[in-house]
């Protein structure tokens, strides 16, 4: 099992964002974690990747526990993230952005006196190209429509070459199109690369057509996780969406 | 090492520069070559500030501490040792640094105006022990005649000294910038977040850029005390740290050059206006005022954004 | 060198009081800065400024007039004159630029620094000036058999009273409320109909009238003197971090512990008295980096 965060929980105030949060991630799959808004997604995903720290719980990955490690720890041991809002570096251009990851990967950050224009040219360009943004790469990445700065996320999160990769809602702001695009690079990479993928997301559809397990949340706790029947036909699922989602 | 990294084209102008730089002390007045000789020092000042502010997003308001202790430190190694001279020279930034290093432990945790504010208070302490230290420092009255060797203590000598400290100086920060350090220190500038978690460790970086930065201050600092063989608390108040921070944003903080210029604009100002009025503290905080409302990406920044849009081309990277 | 004289408690008594007293100056100075923080989210570095056209202005109006009337006027005119020219200030440049990045709004304020201190210059020439505090506070009575200066007492006073006045007039006017409203979210405030514009320049009239009567308070204390502004501006800022961002009772105990420990400086150290705050101030942002009580949503 390559990811079991147990039990974990994170309160703001009084307020119990996450409660006894479960999810297991086996190696090789392509995971979904659904809920109506304020289930505690992003929460939970910032949880795992060290944004926030867990008051309980413990986050195991490949069989140590991660919880409270700080971010770039968290990285380095092999788990990269996207973020829910576009968080790109606006004044660097597009193989610029993609390039920091990869020589942060490659422990080359420090690195003074190399002309970086130089280095890791071929690993990013790769990384650009699967992504479809190989010809948009000397352009500011502020620049970029909002989908690509999405698509752009994902390429930086790439450049880290994680073992497990989380998306934060990837497809949020996308026209219909951009989003079938996304959907596909996403099992694309899951299928060429062997990445371990888990992510999140609002459109319902797209997911069970997606995901090979799912993990449902609601007011901060996990209801199930399992194969998409299993959660379709579950009753506490279905309340929890009629009472105030979407509908699956 | 250098290639891809400057253009030849570039470089043609910067030689033609230099060369000029080199053969003015034979054209023109003493009292130029001095002027020449403090904007040197300054505009390294100025650079090594927009290492940590342009490039690095800090909130250094306090700068000058650095560059005045620097020079505080030569000042005292030359007349209160009998240390050979270059040993001063060197201790001078590394001195400078070390501050760097323990101010930065304490900092660099935190963010934005908390980082300036800390800064803003360890270096007024530093003033304040300085300005009241009389029997060590000179407290308010400064050290002033302090002995230089001979190839420097002309006009013409620390001219040239500080035109080639200066020169390498920008020179390795230029590859400092264009380097992987540099390429990240700009991304964590534009988002730290999103640095921590591509596996950049972000406080360490920021430690370390701070380190260069006040290295190259304390640097600036030695050239200080070479080009006016003196020394005076003023150079720890933070109304010189103010004033830097003026001289980037005025030659443009989002450009390599740009501190340059607005040490150079500066000092002149300071310098000419002052000859005609006592007032130029005015002229140069009328001067703030307008490049806040009206030009707040600087005068290298507006040269810069207008090239840009003339030609057609892609942006080439800063 | 003079270290850790002999201290009796009468002297450290008689010391804690003038440390008190000028505790008093500092928490009206940054009181004023705090307000204009905490609700228009601007470090004002032209503050100092306000502090010192404050103390000039006294100056003259007492010179001028002569005598205890002299005197009085000069504590009601000074801080009029300071808020009309905080008016000015806001009406005619600040507002403009509320929506630029917090960098340049701090930049423009001390490039307002830099101006008015040429402009102080320009007016009143580069002499120190004094002004002697009217007859009822000449001279001092004893206190734990020491001299304690009378005009210190009215500094305390006045502290009191300046205190208790904000406390009332944020807590319970209407300008008050709306101004805390402001201060955690502006837009909010906007859509219930009320002009923030206005309630925007009323806390910064309100926290330069505080800056002018600080300067007035103190004239008959010190030195008049160009570089009041810097000295008056780093210990403000200094004094508004430490006690929370924003945070009226955080500027008290913040000047208290900033004008204590310089007072305390004097008995023991009297050279380096002054490095006795900073000090201070480093512990309590190395322990306490956000200062010592909550900030306003900073």
């Amino acid at each position: 099992m390559m990811l079991q965060v147990q039990a974990v929980g994170k309160s703001f105030g009084g307020f119990k964002a996450v409660n006894e949060a479960n999810l297991t991630v086996e190696k090789g799959e392509l995971v979904a974690v659904i809920g109506p808004n304020g289930a505690g997604k992003t929460t939970l995903f910032n949880l795992i990747t060290g944004q926030l720290k867990p008051d309980a719980g413990r986050v195991i990955f490949k069989g140590e526990d991660i919880a409270g490690l700080p971010p770039h720890q968290i990285c380095k041991k092999g788990i990269a993230r996207s973020f829910q809002i576009v968080n790109v570096f606006s004044r660097l251009t597009v193989f610029e952005n993609v390039q920091v990851a990869v020589l942060s990967q490659q422990r080359r950050s420090t690195n003074l006196f190399s002309p970086a224009r130089n280095l890791a040219v071929n690993e990013t360009n790769n990384i650009l190209k699967s992504v479809g943004l190989l010809d948009k790469a000397e352009a500011t990445s502020g620049s970029l429509s909002h989908g690509d700065q999405k698509i752009l996320e994902m390429a930086m999160a790439l450049g880290s070459e994680p073992k497990l990769l989380i998306l934060d809602e990837p497809t949020a702001g996308m026209s219909p199109e951009e989003t079938l695009a996304t959907m596909e690079l996403i099992k694309r990479l899951a299928s060429t690369q062997g990445l371990t993928i888990l992510f999140c997301e609002h459109d319902i559809e797209l997911v069970f057509s997606v995901a090979q397990r799912i993990m449902v949340m609601h007011q901060g706790r996990t209801l199930i996780q399992g194969k998409p029947d299993e959660v379709r036909s579950n009753k506490e699922v279905q309340d929890a969406y009629l009472g105030g989602g979407e509908c699956c | 090492m250098f290639k891809g990294v400057i253009s030849l084209k570039s470089l043609w102008w910067q030689m033609a520069i230099l060369a000029v730089l080199l053969i003015l002390p034979f054209t023109i007045p003493t009292f130029y070559v001095y002027v020449l000789s403090l904007i040197f020092t300054t505009a390294l000042l100025a650079m090594s500030l927009n290492l940590v502010l342009g490039y690095g997003g800090l909130f250094q308001f306090h700068h000058g501490v650095f560059y005045g202790v620097g020079a505080y430190t030569v000042a005292l190694m030359l007349t209160k040792t009998s240390l050979p001279t270059w040993i001063g020279f060197v201790a001078g930034p590394i001195v400078a640094a070390v501050l760097g290093l323990v101010m930065g432990l304490l900092c660099v945790r935190l963010t934005r105006i908390y980082y300036g504010m800390l800064q803003l208070s360890l270096g007024s302490l530093v003033w304040a022990i300085v300005f009241r230290w009389y029997d060590f420092t000179g407290g308010d009255d400064g050290i002033h005649g302090i002995p230089l060797p001979s190839a420097l203590s002309s006009l013409n000598g620390s001219y040239y000294f500080a035109l080639i400290i200066t020169a390498i100086c920008l020179i390795v920060m230029y590859l400092i910038v264009k380097s992987p350090f540099g390429g990240t220190l700009q991304a964590i500038r534009d988002n730290p977040v999103r640095c921590a978690a591509v596996g950049v460790n972000v406080r360490r970086h920021r430690l370390i850029a701070l380190v260069i930065a006040t290295f190259f201050a304390g640097v600036g600092g030695v050239l200080f005390v070479t080009v006016e063989r003196s020394v005076f608390p003023d150079l720890l108040f933070w109304a010189l740290s103010l004033e830097v921070l003026i001289m980037c944003l005025l030659g443009g903080w989002f450009t390599f050059m740009g501190p340059v210029l607005g040490a150079a604009i500066v000092v002149l100002l300071r310098t000419f206006v002052g000859i005609y009025t006592e007032y130029w503290t005015l002229i140069l905080g009328a001067t703030l005022l307008l490049l806040v409302m009206f030009l707040p990406q600087g005068v290298m920044g507006y040269f810069q954004e207008k090239f840009k849009r003339g030609s057609k081309a892609t942006a080439g990277r800063t | 060198m003079d270290f850790l004289p002999d201290i009796g408690l009468a002297t450290l008594g008689s010391q804690f009081l003038v440390g008190l007293s000028r505790a008093m100056i500092l928490f009206i100075v940054t009181a004023g800065l705090s307000l204009v923080l905490g609700v228009l989210k601007i470090p004002n570095a032209a503050h100092g400024s306000l502090y010192m056209i404050g103390a000039f202005i006294a100056y003259t109006v007492a010179t001028f007039i002569g005598g205890a009337t002299g005197f009085w006027l000069a504590l009601i005119l000074a801080p009029l004159v300071v808020a009309l020219v905080s008016l000015i200030i806001e009406r005619g440049l600040l507002r403009h630029l509320y929506e630029r990045e917090h960098l340049m709004l701090l930049l423009f304020t001390f490039a307002l620094l830099l101006v008015f201190g040429d402009l102080v210059k320009l007016t009143w020439g580069a002499e120190f000036r004094s002004v002697s505090p009217p007859g009822i506070f000449s001279g001092s009575f004893l206190v734990f058999g020491l001299p304690f200066p009378r005009y210190n007492l009215f500094l305390l006073i006045m502290g009191v009273v300046v205190g208790v006045g904000l406390w009332l007039l944020i807590n319970k006017t209407k300008i008050g409320k709306i101004s805390r409203a402001a201060a955690v979210d502006r837009e909010m405030v906007s859509a219930l109909g009320i002009n923030v514009s206005w309630v925007l320049a009323i806390v910064f009239i309100i926290g330069g009238w505080l800056a002018g009567l600080g300067g007035a308070l103190i004239a008959p204390t010190v030195n008049i003197a160009l570089g009041m502004d810097h000295t008056i501006l780093i210990e403000a800022f200094l004094i508004v971090t430490i006690g929370g961002l924003g945070n009226m009772w955080g500027a008290l105990l913040g000047s208290l512990i900033f004008g204590l420990t310089h007072c305390f400086g004097v008995l023991l150290w009297p050279q380096f008295a002054i490095v006795f705050p900073y000090i201070a101030v480093v512990i309590v942002l190395i322990i306490r980096p956000t200062g010592l009580l909550r900030p306003t949503a900073w």
